[in-house]
């Protein structure tokens, strides 16, 4: 039989290290998600930008 | 490389925690949670030397690295420092037959924790980047003294917390496979704190790209 103090002290580590790697990848993929928008925003106008200046 | 290292390294600690490692005589198998408190505690302690050194390097220099090195330390150690203050009352508890006395290491590790919570409120509560980045540089600098004297807490007094195991004189010293795990176990936490640090660190750096993206569109957008 495993000491029950032994047991939550080891569940509670490895938990609070899973939570926390799993909530820094989450924190990741938004960044990752939003910056991977903003640039293709800019992409986008980017070129509409520049005909607009040569235009002028 | 570094995540294959950190996970083979875990396997291995456990193996040695709970296969290899003898049994202690007087409290028997909860002994085991030392594998996890030591490490952790010896890894929030070098955490907090980092924030240290990033704050000084920060107020010196001011390079932008350096802040962000000392605020995803801060990060990564408070969750290790928070180990360190669930194991300890767990192991406290069968061994001593109280959860918490307010002895010096001990009091000193809580306030250790305090720190670690006061320099992410900080952060994330002062609306000014600027003025949020000076004032925990300032912290991280202060909040190192705690750091020295914790350390140097059971070597100075005697306290209900055990005198040092390792590096700690004539009188101390453990069973060569106690110490054998207990170095594993410690580079091994050693190697997750670097690793978790350098995920911190990826979104520290993902953050500052888009609000430069974010800055330079709103100057364009000012200019137009």
């Amino acid at each position: 039989v495993v000491n029950k103090y032994l047991f939550v002290a080891y569940s509670f580590v490895w938990l609070i290290f899973m939570l926390y790697a799993w909530n820094l990848s989450r924190r990741q993929d938004s960044l990752k998600r939003e910056l991977d928008k903003v640039k293709s925003r800019i992409a986008e106008t980017a070129p509409a930008a520049a005909s607009g200046k040569s235009g002028s | 490389l570094h995540f294959a290292l950190t996970a083979a390294g875990l396997i291995a600690t456990i193996y040695m925690i709970f296969l290899y490692a003898p049994e202690e005589m007087t409290m028997g198998e909860v002994q085991r949670i030392f594998y996890v408190h030591v490490p952790a505690a010896w890894v929030s302690l070098m955490g907090f030397l980092i924030i240290f050194i990033g704050s000084i390097v920060y107020l010196w220099k001011r390079t932008q690295f350096s802040d962000e090195l000392a605020q995803a330390t801060a990060e990564v150690g408070f969750i290790f420092c928070t180990c360190v203050l669930v194991t300890g009352p767990l192991w406290a508890k069968p061994a001593w037959g109280i959860w918490w006395t307010w002895d010096a290491r001990l009091t000193l590790t809580f306030l250790l924790w305090l720190l670690y919570v006061a320099y992410l409120m900080l952060r994330n509560y002062l609306v000014n980047p600027g003025r949020a980045a000076n004032l925990c540089a300032v912290v991280g600098i202060i909040g190192f003294v705690d750091v020295l004297i914790d350390y140097m807490a059971i070597r100075w007094w005697r306290t209900q917390h055990p005198q040092p195991v390792v590096l700690g004189g004539p009188e101390s010293g453990l069973d060569p496979r106690m110490l054998a795990t207990l170095l594993v176990s410690w580079g091994v936490f050693t190697l997750l704190f670097f690793l978790l640090l350098r995920m911190r660190l990826r979104l520290a750096g993902m953050r500052r790209e888009l609000s430069e993206i974010r800055h330079v569109l709103a100057f364009k957008v000012s200019e137009d």
